[in-house]
């Protein structure tokens, strides 16, 4: 288990009890929770679909990162945007991004979800990357990426959602 | 050991012939049996050829129904075609296609279908094409089950005008070829008892493959074009 995976660190009561009793902020608690449970709504739109499954297939295995494939936005945390964005499936790639409960990520995989990709220049009917509709958390490049790749993007966004800190008010 | 089975094939396929069947399904060892059975459908199949109601051996090629159009269907088509319905030939006669003017469109497309000796039953596809100086046309392949006869039919109009009478109801398959054909060219099928934009969302604006077409600027409040400055 790399460094960051650990429960976020205790201060003085850290290893003070036995290896059956947890403690740990609040706040720092669930960050880790959420982060070790991204369930992923399956969007696939095109060929990275494929990759996406191979993913979640059982060769690499996403369920070992706790990322279970639901197929309705109101059980996702995370919007997996896998392939071609055209501009009749941005009206709803954003209605779906709107039901999916509060807290929700964007995953934007592959080059056509991060900037329109091949049909960057002359598809007229592609939406040029998926963060015009969306925001997006992490960025998967490659065309389409391997499941390597798109575990690498889910690895990054657990950090972030870990670094997160749902109870603490923002200031300034 | 060959020879017996051979002996015992021929056997038991004369009796299944005359109606009998167990003595085949009784065969212990599965590839006798087998090779009885491959045997038997050989003899059937021998004996409905020699009845007079036979099925088209289409394979054979030279025992079919004489195929009228030796040489260059779309000539001869196009030949009788104009026979059939004059003053529908638009342009010249040509090798590739045959050249229609789109009014009898719809009877032409008919008549080509249950003719007895054209048979053109299968719509292969509809293209569309935008020719330039103000010109569309739709491309249409047919091609005969039966006669094994493939032709290309041209229909020009212009884009003032641009309207061809649908054939959906003639080819079933047409529906959808033409709602293509008209997502992308703005050819009108009139007649047509559906005729929807089939790939674009249906409040998009031009026709994306003719030549001139511009694309529009926004598609509900989102830029279309792109629109991240200094990417490049």
């Amino acid at each position: 288990m790399s460094e960051w995976r650990k429960l976020p660190d205790m201060g003085l009561l850290e290893n003070k009890f036995n290896d059956n009793v947890i403690v740990a902020k609040l706040d720092k608690l669930i960050s880790w929770s959420r982060s070790t449970s991204p369930w992923f709504f399956q969007f696939g739109l095109a060929c990275c679909a494929i990759e996406m499954m191979a993913a979640a297939a059982s060769r690499y295995d996403l369920m070992r990162l706790g990322m279970i494939p639901r197929s309705s936005p109101r059980q996702a945390d995370v919007m997996i945007v896998a392939g071609t964005v055209t501009m009749k499936m941005a009206l709803r790639v954003k209605k779906l991004y709107e039901q999916m409960a509060n807290p929700k990520y964007v995953v934007a995989m592959g080059s056509c979800a991060t900037s329109g990709g091949p049909y960057w220049q002359h598809g007229y009917h592609v939406l040029k990357g998926v963060d015009i509709v969306v925001p997006v958390d992490v960025y998967v490049p490659g065309c389409p990426p391997r499941p390597e790749a798109l575990i690498e993007g889910i690895l990054k966004l657990q950090e972030q959602i870990l670094e997160e800190r749902p109870l603490t008010r923002k200031t300034g | 050991m060959s020879d017996e089975r051979d002996k015992l094939i021929a056997e038991v396929v004369e009796k299944a012939l005359r109606g009998d069947m167990d003595e085949i399904n009784n065969i212990e060892d599965r590839v006798t049996r087998s090779k009885a059975k491959a045997a038997l459908a050989k003899a059937k199949r021998a004996q409905t050829a020699d009845s007079p109601h036979q099925i088209e051996a289409s394979d054979t090629g030279e025992s079919t129904a004489p195929n009228t159009l030796s040489g260059n269907p779309n000539q001869k088509v196009g030949e009788r075609i104009s026979e059939k319905f004059p003053d529908s030939r638009d342009g010249e006669v040509a090798d590739t296609h045959i050249q229609l003017k789109p009014d009898q469109w719809n009877e032409i497309a008919t008549w080509l279908k249950t003719e007895e000796d054209l048979l053109f039953d299968s719509l292969q596809c509809i293209t569309g094409m935008d020719l330039g100086e103000n010109v569309l046309e739709a491309r249409y392949n047919l091609h005969s089950m039966k006669h094994r006869n493939a032709i290309e039919i041209r229909i020009a109009v212009s884009r003032e005008i641009a309207q061809i009478p649908s054939i959906e109801q003639v080819w079933r398959i047409g529906d959808w070829f033409e709602r293509e054909t008209y997502d992308m060219y703005g050819i009108r099928f009139t007649g047509h008892r559906d005729l929807r934009r089939i790939l674009l969302p249906e409040d998009w604006e031009g026709w994306p493959l003719r030549k001139d077409y511009e694309v529009q600027e926004t598609y509900h409040g989102i830029m279309v074009p792109k629109v991240k400055e200094g990417w490049e």
